[in-house]
Parts: structure tokens; sequence; C-alpha cells
């Protein structure tokens, strides 16, 4: 199963997962626009392929800290869908949707968690629908639960999850702007074998 | 016993087994949430393990000491150690980990997995007859353990904590 996991990634759907990642991301930015009634706009948007072993590094060493915000996708294509941001950077984003000076947020309360639950369920259902209808399948995201904690604890979510799956899940990463302040968010998109097949069709 | 300030730490990442009997040497597994890592230390050769598993059982066809599951992975942990010189009767035995890292919401009954990880961790130990001297377990919350190979000191970080041994 990891080797046709792997192998579906070929140029041609690495293409395609990039444009799709694009469209996604800049719909998430729509919808989070949209919620705070200020003009976001996207930045680099990528996507790219990375071994389980390696996310815990590329989202800042396994025991800093982080905020990881986690959506289950079921319907024609399921899967999982993690956004995780290192903790300064969720109180950068708190600041930047509440429309307070950078600096202000300096611990997530209850106020603060939601509105990252909010960013969660925003982005994530606006990036869903823009795979889904490229797709033209049906898509749903489950409510999102937000997890602050060691990089390494929240990622074990989905490793333990795709652990009997597959051996890499896919990096979708954009830089959300507004005016001259920036955030970039990861995406971690673990999709099932079926949703692979489905993407590569 | 002299307390060992930091060492030469070397990090076991998922599905790892790491084994030492180099005094200077700290085995350490880092944010583990629902993963678990069991730690053995034998105080007479000083020979320390540490693994962390993530799944609680081997699927078919895994290999039988797998480090990527708990029931293979303490078979392997064990097989390890006792090729370094390590004596089964004399081993400390530490089981830290199996956080449910999304309690408060409706996953848990579909991802139930640090908790399947412990169980699993218990009645593989005890299927071999292996005590646990120790163990910190279940909760909701990531943590760092260390393993001192010196003197067989295990310590736990948890963010917003003091690091307290175990």
């Amino acid at each position: 199963m990891n080797a046709t996991a792997t192998a579906g990634f070929d140029e041609r759907l690495h293409d395609l997962l990039r444009i799709m990642a694009s469209e996604g991301i800049r719909n998430a930015a729509d919808g989070l626009a949209s919620m705070i009634g200020a003009t976001i706009t996207v930045a680099d948007p990528d996507a790219r392929l990375v071994p389980i072993s390696e996310i815990a590094a590329l989202a800042g060493g396994p025991e800093s800290e982080a905020v990881g915000i986690y959506l289950q996708v079921t319907g024609d294509i399921s899967g999982q869908i993690m956004l995780v941001m290192p903790y300064p950077k969720a109180l950068e984003l708190a600041d930047l949707l509440m429309d307070e000076p950078p600096g202000t947020t300096t611990q997530l309360g209850s106020i603060e968690r939601s509105a990252l639950a909010e960013v969660g369920n925003l982005t994530g259902t606006f990036f869903l629908n823009a795979i889904a209808k490229r797709l033209k399948v049906d898509a749903r995201p489950s409510p999102p639960a937000v997890m602050v904690d060691m990089v390494g604890a929240v990622l074990d979510i989905i490793v333990a999850v795709c652990g009997g799956v597959g051996e890499h899940v896919l990096l979708m990463q954009g830089q959300l702007m507004r005016d001259d302040r920036a955030v970039d968010l990861d995406f971690w998109v673990i999709p099932d074998p079926a949703t692979l097949a489905a993407f590569a069709a | 016993m002299e307390a060992v300030i930091e060492g030469n730490s070397l990090a076991v990442g998922l599905g790892e087994i790491k084994v030492s009997r180099e005094p200077g040497d700290v085995l350490v597994a880092y944010g583990l949430g629902s993963c678990v890592a069991v730690g053995v230390y034998d105080p007479l050769t000083r020979v320390t393990g540490l693994l962390h598993a993530v799944l609680p059982e081997r699927t078919n066809g895994a290999d039988p000491q797998c480090p990527k599951y708990v029931d293979s992975g303490i078979a392997g942990l064990l097989q390890t150690v006792e090729q370094l010189g390590a004596l089964r009767s004399r081993l400390v035995v530490r089981v830290v980990g199996g956080a449910n890292m999304l309690a408060l919401s409706s996953f848990k009954q579909a991802l139930n997995i640090g908790e399947r990880n412990i169980a699993a961790a218990r009645a593989t130990l005890s299927g071999l007859r292996l005590r646990v001297s120790a163990e910190e377990v279940g909760g909701n919350k990531g943590r760092t353990v260390r393993l001192y190979v010196a003197n067989g000191r295990m310590n736990v970080r948890v963010l917003g904590s003091e690091t307290r041994d175990l």
C-alpha cells in the first residue's frame, strides 16, 4: 500500500496538487477575509510530499510549542486535515484576526482559541470546497479540534492514523497577508488511498 | 548518585528503538502524544534502551520486532538490550505517554489510540512477566521523556510544568 501511495505521486499528480493547494488556500483566505471583514491575500502557495518522519522537524522540532487545528473529512473522499503553526505564530494570527497591534495577544484564552478554531473551520471548509469542486465530489469537514501542545504530540494524531496507511503526507503551505502583516500556514493533508486515487484520476 | 545534568542526547524518533551503555548518553523521545515510550535499564551493566512506538499492535506481515508497534517494539527492545548484555530479570521498566490529544472533542471514540497503546504496553509486558516500576500515562498533554544511561534516571517534561523524575 505504501508503494502505491508513493508511486501515485508522479510529476503530473504533483502539478495537480500544487494547483489544488493554490486554489484551496486562496479560497480559504477569501473565507477568512469575509469573516474578519478585511482583505486577505495569499503568497507562495505550494504543495509537496513529505515523509511522516520529517514532519515534526519541519514544524519547528518535536518539543516546540505549537497549535494544531484538526478536522476529519468525510464524503466521497475522506482523510484528515491539520493546520499546524508555531505558538508565537498563533498569537500573531490572533492579533491579526482581532485587529490588534502585533504583540497584544500573549496567551491563548478561550476567545482566542475559538477564533483559531473558526480559522480552522473556515479555511478547512473553503479549502475542501475548492478541491471538491475541482474533483466534482462531495466532501465535508468535521467540527475542528484545537490543540496547544508540543509539535510531536499534536502530530501524533495524524501519524497514528496514517501509520497503517502510508509513509508520506501531503503538505500544503501558504502565507496569509493582511496589509503588511503575514502569517505562514501549514496544512497537512492526509488523504486515504481511495482519495489519492481520486486525485490521480 | 551523581546527577547527570546534560549528556550526549540521542533522539528516539517515531517508530524507533535506541540503546546505549555509554554513561554520557541520554536517550530522548521528544513530544510524545498518543505514542508510548517504554524505557528499560539494567542497573548492573547500565545497558539502557528506549522504544518510541506509534500504534498498539503490529499488523499481519509486519516484522515481529517492528518498533512502530507497541507489542512488536517491546519484543525488539528486549532482544536488543539483551544482545548488549542486559539481563531481563534485572530490568527496570517504565512506561510513558499514551495521551489522548483530542480528549475534549467528538473524535474520542474513533481515535482512542493513546489508551490502546497503554493497554498494549501493559499486556505485552505482563505477558513477558516484566514488572513496570513506574508509569506516567494517559491524560491529554504531550510529554518529552529522557532516560539517562549513567544512572537510569528517567524524567518527564510537560509544557507549562516542572520536569519531574519518574
